[in-house]
């Protein structure tokens, strides 16, 4: 591998990367400030209990952020604040928009990484030994129900779990609990739930790709060599199988972590009431607060994209076959 | 009597596919004897990977399956010892090199790793011997630059040289048997050569029992001392190499020579034998080759010849002895 190669490879991602970003953040903002409503409605709502002229109000707020300006002008400013490291003001919650995210990105966090956690250790157990048992009932087992998991709509799986095990066995809390400090049994206890919601579908899809990666591999010749070497089963399919099984599925968990940011966690928090970076955005949508919107929009399409890439470089030890030029 | 250090008898192993039962191996018996080079050769799809393959027990299963025989390595029978017992044989008393050397290593590891882990695993050497030792073994099989190149991944090599490297790993536990399922068959003829010439070597060493297999008898010239013929799925003729070459007695070993290169001027030499390979899914009762044979006679078609000693070294499966 040349160091080179891999080097110009990461700038060029990074180039894109910063390409991509720029037309989320435009596109996001265009739509949001061409909706009907005004971020300053949030403060109208608030105001006109007393009995000011609501017109006022409006116009008052609009010239002190801004928002009278003509359009491009407000983008020209949004995007050289942005660019400075000022991502604004929350007109919804009244504060930095920065300040917003620092206090709930943690919980969108922990939620994905757990569920990505759970769908990957799963599903490549679940996917490696329905491969190794081929055609026994434990491989019909894991089918059956990596089907079933596909198929589930997730809010619909949360809904379920809330009524079972929150509603009428009472296991759980209904709801989130924000209070309950971040390493803890207790918030691993009440995170269970939006994991299961989050991570089934995923883990479902993982295990058929386990299962397929694997079986593909076991037919090689290689795997025919490492068994006449004498090596045990343990290692044929530990090391010899599984190091190339790994390859196509690390490719599968990054496509699908788009859906997670982007899709699955957003209906999680909002099911189960965690004031994860989802909700927020979904709240800050329906008041117009585009700062908050695209700021959020804006972090997860750079979780995903540097992640791809992070992928890109580990591939070039996992596979030496690949280069980047 | 020579003594084998491995002895195949009646073994039987089929292959149980959508299209019926694939009698790929049909009681064959032979056996290999300490230090010989015995060269296994009969034209393509007649059971000699099967073969191969059924004595270290490394038949794809489903669908293939060894039904019956017995495969005696010292006391030992291969087929009815344990997993643990099989595995200690694999690789350290009994090592393989298989015929396409692009899919036989494993891409992701390193061939410095891939010649290792089984010296770590039989000889339970530590790191720095276990890295002497491969450096060593291949600069034995003429890895240029070795050092540098254990480091090196499959891909970095041309074919000849991810044989060799199968050859010293092969060769890194210091088998009693080396098996070599036609090493050289998806090799560049000039590669071919330098291929062959590590057998020979191997050969005049006479540490090891080399099982060689081929589908061309052109091959076997300095490294065979005996040769068994193989056609669908059954021994046709064994002998040593003067007497399969000066005194082949099997019509299908006639057939065999024949269409050897350059081994006479007669000008209408026979590319391949006339007629075609038998399939092995319900064979024809009687002799296999028979609807290929020139000397074909009634009896041929009835009745399964049974193998005949035709001198001290020569056997032979064919009614014409009997
Ligand atoms: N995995 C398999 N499934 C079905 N049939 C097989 C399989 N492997 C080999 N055979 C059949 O067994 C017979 C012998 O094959 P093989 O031992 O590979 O022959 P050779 O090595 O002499 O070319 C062939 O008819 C082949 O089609
Ligand atoms: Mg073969």
């Amino acid at each position: 591998m040349k160091r080179g190669g891999l080097q110009g490879y990461i700038i060029k991602r990074l180039i894109y990367a910063a390409l991509i970003a720029f037309g989320v953040v435009t596109i996001t903002f265009i739509l949001l400030r061409l909706g009907p409503t005004s971020p300053a409605d949030k403060y109208l709502a608030n105001m006109s209990a007393r009995t000011q002229d609501p017109a006022q109000v409006v116009a008052a707020v609009e010239a002190r952020y801004g928002l009278d300006k003509p359009l491009y002008q407000q983008y020209g400013n949004y995007l050289i604040n942005l660019a400075r490291g000022d991502w604004g003001w929350s007109f919804s919650t009244s504060m930095p928009v920065i300040k917003l995210i620092q206090t709930h990105w943690v919980y969108s966090f922990q939620l994905i990484l757990l569920s990505m956690l759970f769908a990957a250790s799963l599903g490549l157990l679940i996917g490696v030994c329905s491969a190794i048992k081929q055609y026994t009932r434990i491989d019909y087992l894991a089918t059956f129900f990596s089907f079933i998991g596909i198929s589930i709509p997730n809010f619909w799986l949360g809904i379920m779990l809330i009524l079972v095990f929150s509603v009428q066995l009472g296991w759980f809390k209904t709801y989130y609990d924000t209070g309950l400090p971040m390493f803890s049994l207790a918030n691993l206890k009440a995170l269970i739930l939006p994991v299961i919601t989050l991570g089934t579908g995923m883990m479902a899809g993982y295990t058929r790709y386990a299962r397929s990666a694997t079986l593909d591999n076991m037919g090689k010749d290689f795997v025919r060599t490492a068994r006449a070497k004498g090596l045990p089963e343990r290692v044929v399919i530990g090391k010899h199988v599984f190091r190339n099984a790994i390859l196509p599925i690390i490719t599968i968990i990054m496509f699908s972590l788009s859906g997670i940011v982007f899709g699955g966690a957003y209906l999680t928090e909002i099911i189960f009431g965690i004031p994860g970076l989802g909700r927020i955005s979904f709240n800050a949508i329906f008041a117009s607060d585009y700062p908050v919107v695209v700021t959020i929009t804006l972090i997860g399409t750079l979780v995903v994209l540097l992640t791809n890439l992070a992928t890109d470089i580990v591939y070039t030890w996992l596979d030496p076959r690949i280069r980047y030029d | 009597m020579h003594h084998n250090i491995l002895e195949i008898k009646q073994l039987k192993t089929y292959f149980f596919t959508r299209s019926g039962v694939v009698k790929a191996v049909d009681s064959v018996n032979f056996g290999i004897r300490r230090g010989e080079s015995l060269c296994l050769v009969g034209e393509s799809g007649c059971g000699k990977t099967a073969t191969a393959l059924s004595i270290l027990r490394l038949i794809d299963s489903p669908p293939g399956k060894i039904i019956d025989g017995e495969i005696r390595y010292h006391d030992e029978d291969l087929l009815r010892c344990s997993g643990k017992r099989l595995r200690q044989i694999r690789g350290h008393g009994i090592a393989m090199i298989f015929q396409d050397p692009q899919s036989s290593l494993n891409p992701v590891f390193t061939v410095g790793d891939q010649i290792a882990e089984q010296i770590r695993m039989h000889l339970k050497l530590k790191r720095r011997p276990t890295m002497e030792r491969t450096l060593h073994l291949m600069e034995q099989v003429g890895i240029p630059r070795a050092r540098e190149r254990m480091k090196d991944y499959p891909h970095q090599f041309s074919g000849g040289m991810r044989q060799r490297i199968m050859i010293a790993a092969a060769l890194s536990c210091g088998p009693e048997i080396l098996i070599a399922d036609e090493p050289t068959t998806a090799l560049d003829t000039t590669i071919k050569e330098q291929i062959l010439d590590i057998f020979r070597d191997l050969k005049q060493q006479r540490e090891m029992s080399i099982l060689f297999i081929t589908h061309d008898l052109g091959t076997v010239a300095g490294i065979a001392d005996r040769i068994v013929v193989m056609y669908g799925g059954r021994i046709a003729e064994v002998g040593t190499v003067y007497d399969i070459f000066d005194q082949p007695k099997h019509p299908y070993t006639h057939g065999l020579i024949d269409c050897l290169p350059d081994i006479s001027a007669r000008s209408d030499r026979l590319t391949s034998i006339p007629g075609m390979i038998p399939s092995l899914i319900d064979p024809p009762d009687g002799c296999i080759f028979s609807p290929r044979c020139p000397r074909s006679m009634m009896v041929c078609r009835q009745k399964r010849p049974k193998e005949v000693i035709v001198s001290k070294e020569h056997l032979v499966a064919c009614h014409l002895y009997s």
